[in-house]
């Protein structure tokens, strides 16, 4: 907008806006508020135009209630109390599988029971060999610690250890 | 009063923060009562068209997106859209010759009711003005947002706020005549 005030634009003004100078276009305020400090015919549409506004100051509005108040702090947003999830070292080989099967993969059962059977042939022989040699005693002791381990193995859920496949 | 953005604010409402949403209601709930106010032109329904602005700020504040708009200027746009829904269901049935005629004489225990009078009257004039030329006095005027400003909320260019401003005020000069000419009779006397 120009900066060139006229009378048909400040009386354009002062009908929109009314006679604050706060409401008045922040690009024409000057120039108008120059224009209606020199210009008579400025002050006169004015002065017609405070009488509407003194009116319009007549009505009133009353502060939120606070029952208003109140039922929009019980309807507010909640802080969620997020329980950090349990560290787990996984390993190479469960994280490969999750990977490839987000939602669970028949390997991982078959591969434990697998390698469960295998294993405890490969101990049973280990035993039988070691044994040679060994007192008694020894042996009693190996072999309760063979059995310790295949119970252990029976009752280990599908988790892979990450040693098992070195 | 706080000077933490209003973005941040709605991104701690989203957080759950209560502080953050005290804030953002001391900020903006008197003001958009107001609105509604001058728009519905009561109490009770101005307060749930707030209601109902807030709990869409609750509701939206997670997803709300810093920079893409004003704050400020979408919760005025909400709050005026509502009420201009609201008022196309509801058509005004106040009528400013059903409210009583201001009372003149000596200013004492009677100026206040005059006074009371006079606002019940105007906001009588207010809520007969067409809905969209209500919505532009109520924020430029009242609520004394800028020409773009109230733009912005009414999705209107500058031009057509400043022509739905003079169109509403010569209607409300032609409406409030009588009592123009009462009240400026009233203060004559008093001086």
């Amino acid at each position: 907008m120009s900066n060139k005030m006229t009378l048909e634009r400040f009386a354009a003004i002062i009908d929109a806006y009314g006679t604050s100078p706060a409401r008045w276009p922040a690009d024409e305020r000057a120039a108008a508020e120059a224009f209606l400090a020199e210009d008579p015919a400025a002050q006169a549409l004015a002065a017609e135009a405070a009488k509407l506004d003194l009116m319009l100051a007549a009505a009133r509005v009353e502060a939120p209630s606070a029952a208003l108040v109140e039922r929009l702090m019980a309807a507010r947003p909640r802080a969620v109390a997020v329980a950090p999830a349990p560290l787990q070292d996984k390993g190479v080989f469960r994280r490969l599988i999750e990977a490839l099967w987000p939602y669970g993969s028949p390997v991982v059962p078959t591969g434990a029971l697998a390698a469960s059977i295998m294993l405890g042939v490969a101990l049973g022989s280990v035993s039988e060999v070691s044994v040679i040699g060994m007192s008694a005693a020894s042996a009693a002791s190996v072999e309760m610690e063979t059995g310790e381990r295949l119970v252990a193995l029976a009752l280990a859920d599908t988790a892979w250890p990450e040693e098992w496949m070195q | 009063m706080d000077e933490t953005p209003d973005d941040e604010l709605v991104a701690a409402v989203a957080r759950g923060d209560e502080r953050a949403c005290r804030l953002l209601m001391e900020r903006h709930l008197g003001r958009v009562v107001a609105l509604a106010r001058r728009m519905m032109g009561n109490q009770a329904d101005a307060e749930e068209v707030a209601q109902e602005v807030f709990l869409r700020v609750w509701t939206h504040a997670e997803s709300w997106q810093p920079g893409r708009a004003q704050f400020g200027t979408w919760l005025y746009r909400v709050a005026a859209n509502l009420c201009l829904d609201r008022l196309r269901r509801l058509r005004p049935s106040v009528d400013i010759d059903d409210m009583p005629d201001l009372v003149s004489g000596e200013p004492g225990p009677d100026a206040r009711l005059e006074q009371d009078q006079l606002a019940a009257r105007v906001e009588a004039a207010l809520q007969q003005l067409p809905e969209r030329q209500r919505a532009a006095i109520a924020l430029s005027h009242y609520e004394g947002f800028s020409n773009t400003e109230t733009a912005e909320i009414l999705e209107v260019s500058v031009e057509a706020v400043e022509s739905l401003l003079s169109r509403g005020r010569r209607q409300l000069r032609a409406l409030l005549a009588t009592e123009r000419d009462e009240l400026l009779r009233s203060r004559e006397t008093s001086a």
